[in-house]
Formats: C-alpha cells, structure tokens, sequence
C-alpha cells in the first residue's frame, strides 16, 4: 500500500463509515438499525453481482442460488448439534453433518468457500453460453437449488426448513464483510484484470484476439461474486433465523438486479448508493400500503402496493435515466479534486 | 533467404456443404508485406480466421515459425507472437485508448490476482511498468494526446490506428489486418499505408493483410496471393497479379462468358 492522497482519503472515510456504523448502532431505533444491517448485506451481494453483471458483462440470473447455499452451509455449521437433533423430524441428519459445530467466522468463510467452489463448477459449463442463453441457464442453476435443498432432507431438512439459527449477525458483521467485499472488488475492478472484464463487456471476440483468456477471467469475476454472494447468504441466514427452501427466491436476484441498474452497471460507488436508495425506499414506500384519507376518500391498507409505486418508479428510471445513476463511472478522489479545481478529469 | 514465419498447407474450410476456402497454402516470410485480395465471398476472412485459431479448418495445417498451431486456442496464438486486427473495428469502445493499448499488455501479465488484492508493491511496479510502455507505444504512433479519449469518440481513421495500436502491445512478430482501408476516404487511406510501412520497420514486423483497396495492396505489399470461391488463383508480385488473365477473369468476368 502506498501512503498517498487518495489511499489516504479511501481510508478516512472507511474509518468515517465505522464511525457512523457506531453511531448508528447506539443511537438508531432497533429498526433502523435492522434496515441498515440489510442495506449492508444487500450491498455485498449487488456489488459481486455487478462484477459479473455490469463490469464483465455477463448478463446472469444466479444469485439467489449463491445466497441459499452459503445461507444454508453457514446455518448448519452453526447450529448446535443438539438443534439439529430436534428439528429434523422427517429424516434425521447425515452424522458427520449433525455433529459439526463451529463459530460464526469460520462458519461464514466456508459458506463462501463452498459457494465459490460450486461457482467454479458452474462457470465451465453456463460460459459456454453468451448472451440470453447465459440468463436463462444460469436462472435455471437458481431454480435447480431450490429443489436440492428441498428434496436433499437429510442435509437440509427439505421443504421443512432451518429454525432457530443463533443471531449472531449485527451491524458490525456487516459493516466489516462489506469494506472487504468493496475493496476487493474494487481493486479488482481497478486493475489489468478488472480492464480485461471491462474488455470482454464492450467485445469479446476483439479481447479473445487481444490473448485475454476470457472463459478465465469471467471465471475470476464469477467465483469472486460467488463467494460474496455465499457470505452474504450466511450472515442474512443468522439475521433472519428462519431459513427454507422458498426464502431464496428468484426474486431476490430480481430485487439485485433493480440494484445494479438503478446503480449503473459496471459502477460499484453507483451500486452503493442505489442499494441505500432501493431498500430505504422500499421501507418508507410502507406508508402507502396503510389506510388512508384522501380529500375524504377512504382508501383500505393495499398490501403490496408500495411494489406497484416501486415498479413505476423504476419503468420512470430506465425510459430516463437508462445508464443509472453512475452510468460506467466510479466515483474517484482524482475525479473530486479536478473537478474542485474545475478540470476535466 | 529470410525464415519462413507463417506457412499454410491446403487450409480447408467447409460450412456443411459449402466450401469456403479449398486447399489453401501459402508461405510468408519475415519482413514481408504480404497481400490476400479477392471478390467478396472469396473466403478471405475465413482463411484469416483459421490462421488466428478463430475457426478450426476442416483439414489442412497452419505452422508459425515451424510450430503447428493449428485448432490451437487463438488467445494462445496471440501469445506466441500473431496479433490481428478486424474488418469493422472492433474497439472496447467504452475504455480509453490507454486502457485500450494496455488489454494488450494482459497475456504477459507479471502480477497475479493475490496482488492485486493486497495491492503489494509488484502490483505497483508492474502496473506503472504497463502504463509506461503503453504511453510510449502511443507516442511511438502518435496518438498519445489521445490516451485518455475514450476509444468511441475517436474518429474512424484514428480507431483504426488505436486498433493496430493495441495490436502492437501484444508484441507480435507476425500481424494480420483484416481489411485495414475499409470505409476509408483516398487520403485516410494514403495515411494508413504509410503508418503500416512506418511500424512495420519500427517494430520489425511481418504483415499479412487483406484488402480491396487494389491502390491500396499494389503500392504496399510485395507479394499478392488471390483467393477467388475459396480457391488461391493466383500468387506473385504486384505487376505480375496485375497482369494475369485469371485475375482479371476473377474480377471483372470472362468477356467470353
């Protein structure tokens, strides 16, 4: 690392972010504080997301696939064999599985391990596809999750689910796996390997021609976002407490890749400040789903309706604002200070 | 006599029934300009493609300094020293011309991913290293006022100089342009043929080139092979091309016919 002016900067405000991790965590209502810990893990997962999605350009469905693996391989890893004991009635639980405890750290790191590892799998036989054909298999890969672990009964316990995992999730979690997602993944980003992605978006058979070995660098991206993905899976199983097969849905990765676009694909700062935006919107659009007077005209609780307000708001962004808020740009400290000095960066 | 740095034994190409390119050989070596022409439909993209590895031949061998490269996955090709150019310019138009340049630098990438992350000081030294010799091969072609452009707001004249710009930074011994003159005006064009002979002795280059431009390919090129429906007519210098009959025929049709 060298001692310069942007690193300098980049590490205040990471130290400005904890500072306001810790205020937030004393003085914020136990709501609030709860929408934030989401905010932080959606970022995570957007911002792997988007390597693969907006920085490769490898238009892709599977993240709700990553999430639930890492989510259900971080929940059996800590959930106390005596737990697991109880709660799987049907089938009882693989041995070496039921008997395997270990903390949360651990626990977290493998569930990325093992998402990575099965991203790695995946990544030879979905690349050999572009295109549409690449969303279609890869939503196929989250779909096919679904019913593993809701027919895998002695190693998920099926359709019934995991209870009661340890809350071990707060905001610090949090605030720590998404720095180190986010410096990661920008360093990548930022570098010969992050170029030859950004190659292989604009065109794939001139990056082939330029010697970039591109089934490996899309490999590199998609393991990266898989493991990510896989953290992000297990801390929202210990925040939730309650997972099953139908928790990970493909709506998940749709509410993802609102994100990302509302972001701007390829802008890792674009995806930070749109995931604040999408899921605090998302909270406070809650007012239009109570009962209301309007100029005398009662109107019942529409449960749903903020998804309705959510969706125009969102057709309004793509007809006039279609590269997102950031576009293919990264806020950058060089670019701050040209334009203070009022140049073109 | 110089070595022989590419060489193509009856290269054949067949999609289904069609045969693209039938029995095709030639043998170029160092220090040559070396013209394919032909009509359109000819096959000559596809020979192209099949000396890149970006189509495996039906049948038929592609040597590069003796070594068969044939089928050979053409990011591999690239590395032992062939780079290629497109017939539309094909750009990563969304990166600047720097950036551009220096995707070419990827294949003899001297830091690994674990630096990158760490941002170790190898990741410095190299990355400085790349950016370095990608602004002074820019300078070297005269583009370095443009490093910073973004590749699509280029004109097309100068897209076509950052494409073989970009090219030249895998450090290719052998280069292949795919039609260099397309869409070009008579000036840009007398540009381009200069700019080629100036970094082929600059960079101690062999071209290969494909053309239509019949101005262009006679004034540059020391040797012209003819390709017509997949099949190589003819081969020699300029004046000789210029003056067979079954070129002519090829072109402009038997008058007999």
């Amino acid at each position: 690392m060298k001692l310069d002016r942007n690193n300098i900067l980049t590490a205040l405000s990471i130290a400005l972010f904890f500072l306001f991790v810790w205020w937030a965590n004393h003085h914020l209502t136990s709501y609030a504080v709860r929408i934030w810990e989401d905010t932080l893990i959606f970022l995570m997962l957007s911002a792997g997301y988007n390597l693969i999605n907006g920085v490769t350009g490898q238009f892709s469905l599977e993240p709700n696939g990553f999430v639930a693996i890492g989510a259900y391989v971080t929940a059996i890893l800590i959930l106390t064999p005596a737990q697991k004991e109880s709660m799987f009635i049907i089938e009882p639980m693989v041995p070496w599985l039921a008997n395997l405890h270990m903390s949360f750290l651990p626990a977290l790191i493998i569930g990325g391990i093992v998402t990575a590892i099965v991203g790695f799998l995946l990544g030879f036989p979905v690349f050999r596809v572009r295109g549409d054909y690449l969303a279609i298999v890869t939503l196929g890969f989250g779909l096919t999750i679904r019913v593993v672990s809701n027919n895998t009964i002695t190693i998920t316990n099926g359709s019934l689910g995991l209870k009661g995992i340890p809350t071990y999730t707060n905001i610090w979690w949090c605030a720590v796996w998404v720095v180190i997602a986010m410096i990661v993944i920008m360093r990548i980003v930022d570098s010969a390997f992050g170029r030859a992605m950004k190659a292989i978006r604009d065109d794939e058979d001139a990056a082939i021609a330029m010697g970039i070995n591109t089934l490996w660098m899309k490999q590199i991206a998609f393991v990266t976002a898989a493991f990510f993905e896989g953290v992000g899976g297990g801390l929202l199983a210990s925040l939730i407490t309650i997972i099953s097969p139908t928790v990970f849905t493909f709506f998940l990765t749709f509410e993802l890749l609102i994100i990302i676009v509302v972001g701007g694909l390829g802008s890792m700062t674009g995806t930070a400040i749109a995931t604040v935006l999408v899921v605090w919107g998302s909270e406070l659009l809650r007012v239009v789903e109570q009962p209301m007077n309007i100029f005398g005209l009662h109107i019942p609780g529409i449960p749903g309706m903020r998804m309705v307000v959510f969706s125009i708001l969102l057709i309004v962004i793509m007809i006039f604002a279609r590269e997102g808020i950031m576009g293919q740009k990264e806020f950058s400290w060089d670019w701050l200070f040209n334009k203070f000095k009022g140049k073109r960066a | 006599m110089s070595n022989i740095i590419l060489k193509c034994e009856n290269l054949t190409m067949q999609f289904g029934g069609l045969v693209a390119v039938n029995k095709f050989s030639i043998q170029i070596r160092e220090g040559m300009i070396f013209g394919l022409i032909g009509p359109n439909g000819a096959g000559k993209t596809t020979a192209f493609n099949m000396i890149t590895g970006n189509l495996k031949p039906t049948s038929g061998k592609v040597y590069f300094y003796d070594k068969d490269i044939t089928g050979m996955k053409p990011y591999k090709i690239v590395s032992l020293g062939m780079a290629r150019t497109f017939q539309n310019i094909r750009l990563f138009s969304n990166l600047s011309v720097l950036e551009n340049v220096l995707t070419g630098y990827h294949h003899k990438l001297k830091y690994n991913l674990i630096d990158t992350i760490l941002r170790t000081p190898r990741f410095y030294k190299y990355e400085n290293q790349m950016k370095e010799e990608g602004m002074k091969l820019l300078e070297s072609v005269r583009l370095e006022e443009k490093a910073n452009f973004r590749a699509s707001e280029l004109p097309y004249g100068e897209r076509r100089k950052v494409e073989i710009a970009r090219a030249l930074a895998t450090g290719p011994k052998l280069l292949l342009l795919d039609e260099p003159a397309a869409g070009m005006n008579p000036q840009e064009t007398t540009d381009l043929m200069y700019f080629i002979q100036e970094v082929k002795e600059k960079f101690d280059l062999t071209v290969f080139l494909i053309e239509h431009d019949m101005k262009f390919v006679m004034n540059l090129c020391e040797t012209i092979a003819v390709l017509d429906h997949g099949v190589k007519i003819a081969e020699g210098k300029p004046e000789e091309i210029r003056k067979n009959p079954d070129v002519i025929k090829a072109y402009l049709g038997d008058i007999n016919a």
